[in-house]
């Protein structure tokens, strides 16, 4: 309750200011720049169903994309920090790969996968898999060296090892890095959308949605709004599920052992 | 039961050659249990790691049952320094562990209740004192039901109280359960408390000093009376001498 009253008052406040920025930008140019928040609601009102529509598909898109992310860059990066051996090779290769942008490989990208919905979600994945294994090495190094001999001891296999410890020790650091990168993600997923989907109509997604209606300001600001929320919403989401899947990070005596 | 021949144990090559064991040789009949003293850091670890099959010696072998260890058997269980209770798992979860990895389907209750863990089924290993979380850990391990007991220091680190219940409550699991069972630690009192044979190691690399008969051991009452007292004056003069 306390929570959802933070977060009202958060809107509230938000909005003020945002009403406070577009009052002065008025005053200071002497025409109207940026749409008032009411101007936008109205906006988003009369253009719902365009409008849920683009989240819909943007939402279902960056849940794709990070699901893709998850899978492939979960396996490299803890192999890549609990094997010593393949930490030697593949270090070097993430980490000079890591920082690479790729925004700046948009021209190549549209080239090699054309303009359909595969470029789109590359673009968000490339950006998004390199969290995950960078997050899942870092955490994978660190690993208590007394959980991998209790199970060693019993006798697991390679593959038990992983699923009784690896995986469950590197999971929380592994969400909550997932869970900063949503926003990184969510402007990939902007610029994706278009500058990768110019063909598309508005509903293809709050990328396109907010490019479409670049001279409708009121509605490309209600799109804006959207694609905020969309992040809220995974960054939610990736909360409740590590509080869920992680629950024993937060049983008893806080900074006990 | 466990013959250990000539093993030593060297870490390393070359010039950073570090060895922690240097031709090791003993036996321990079936039932038997025997504990292994010596300074901290002195490779008993690692010769207990060794016994386990997680580290191969260097040189040397060692045979369980007549035959060599390769590799973790399946009878033979470990209890870690500090449980090793993997945090992620309750009670019941991490008591279960070992037997689920090795694909058995029996139960844990009953471990569980004889250690006095019944109602902290579903707590996390976080949630308990320490003396529960050993209690855990011997569970864990006591659940396979071995033929051989490796035990790492279980009672380190445990205020004085707790660290008698405990080595009694492995006393009456060893009448109780039969097994082979090897006991690592540096504290005097308890080797005498826990062994029938107490093996004295030399500072690293660990060499064996001596082999200290202890017949009398094997009651709640032995600690505290004349003759248990006497020899562990009588360890304690050897582990000095060794320094």
């Amino acid at each position: 309750m306390r929570l959802a009253l933070a977060y009202f008052l958060g809107i509230v406040l938000i909005f003020g200011a945002w009403a406070l920025v577009s009052f002065s930008l008025a005053w200071a140019k002497g025409r109207p720049i940026l749409p008032y928040p009411w101007e936008a609601a109205v906006a988003a009102g009369e253009n719902i169903w365009t409008l849920l529509s683009a989240f819909g598909t943007s939402a279902l898109r960056f849940l794709v994309a990070l699901v893709i992310s998850f899978f492939l860059g979960l396996p490299l990066g803890l192999a890549a920090g609990f094997e010593a051996k393949l930490e030697q090779f593949l270090s070097p290769l993430i980490y000079l790969l890591y920082p690479m942008p790729p925004v700046a490989l948009l021209l190549f990208l549209y080239l090699a996968f054309g303009l359909g919905e595969v470029v789109r979600l590359v673009v968000v994945v490339m950006a998004l898999f390199f969290q995950v294994v960078v997050a899942a090495q870092g955490a994978a190094k660190f690993i208590a060296p007394t959980h991998v001999v209790a199970v060693r001891s019993t006798g697991a296999s390679r593959w038990q090892l992983y699923w009784h410890v690896v995986i469950p020790a590197t999971l929380p650091s592994v969400l909550t890095a997932a869970r900063v990168s949503v926003g990184l993600g969510i402007t990939m997923l902007y610029i994706a959308e278009t500058k990768l989907g110019i063909l598309l109509p508005p509903s293809q997604g709050l990328g396109r949605f907010i490019e479409y209606y670049t001279f409708r300001a009121d509605i490309a600001l209600a799109g804006v709004v959207a694609l905020a929320l969309l992040g809220l919403l995974f960054y939610v989401v990736l909360e409740v599920l590590e509080k869920r899947l992680c629950r024993w990070k937060y049983v008893g005596v806080k900074g006990g052992s | 039961m466990i013959e250990v021949q000539n093993v030593s144990v060297v870490y390393g090559s070359g010039e950073e050659a570090l060895p922690a064991l240097v031709e090791i040789s003993f036996s321990v009949g079936e039932g038997e249990m025997v504990a292994v003293v010596g300074p901290s850091g002195c490779g008993k670890t690692t010769l207990l790691l060794a016994i386990d099959g997680l580290i191969r010696p260097t040189a040397g072998r060692i045979l369980i049952a007549g035959e060599e260890v390769r590799g973790v058997r399946r009878d033979v269980a470990l209890i870690l320094q500090d449980a090793g209770l993997l945090p992620w798992k309750t009670v019941r979860q991490n008591a279960e562990l070992a037997l689920r990895i090795q694909k058995r389907r029996e139960s844990v209750d009953g471990i569980l209740s004889a250690l006095g863990l019944n109602g902290f089924e579903r707590r996390f290993p976080a949630e308990l004192s320490e003396g529960m979380r050993r209690r855990v850990g011997i569970a864990r391990a006591l659940a396979l039901r071995p033929r051989v007991l490796l035990m790492d220091e279980p009672m380190a680190n445990l205020d004085s109280l707790t660290r008698e219940r405990i080595q009694n409550l492995i006393l009456d699991l060893w009448w109780e359960m039969g097994f082979t069972g090897i006991l690592v630690t540096h504290d005097i009192e308890e080797a005498v408390f826990l062994g029938q044979r107490i093996i004295i190691l030399s500072p690293r690399p660990a060499r064996i000093r001596e082999i200290l008969e202890n017949p009398g051991m094997g009651s709640h009452e032995y600690r505290g009376s004349p003759e248990f007292l006497e020899r562990a004056k009588t360890l304690r003069q050897l582990l000095e001498e060794n320094g």
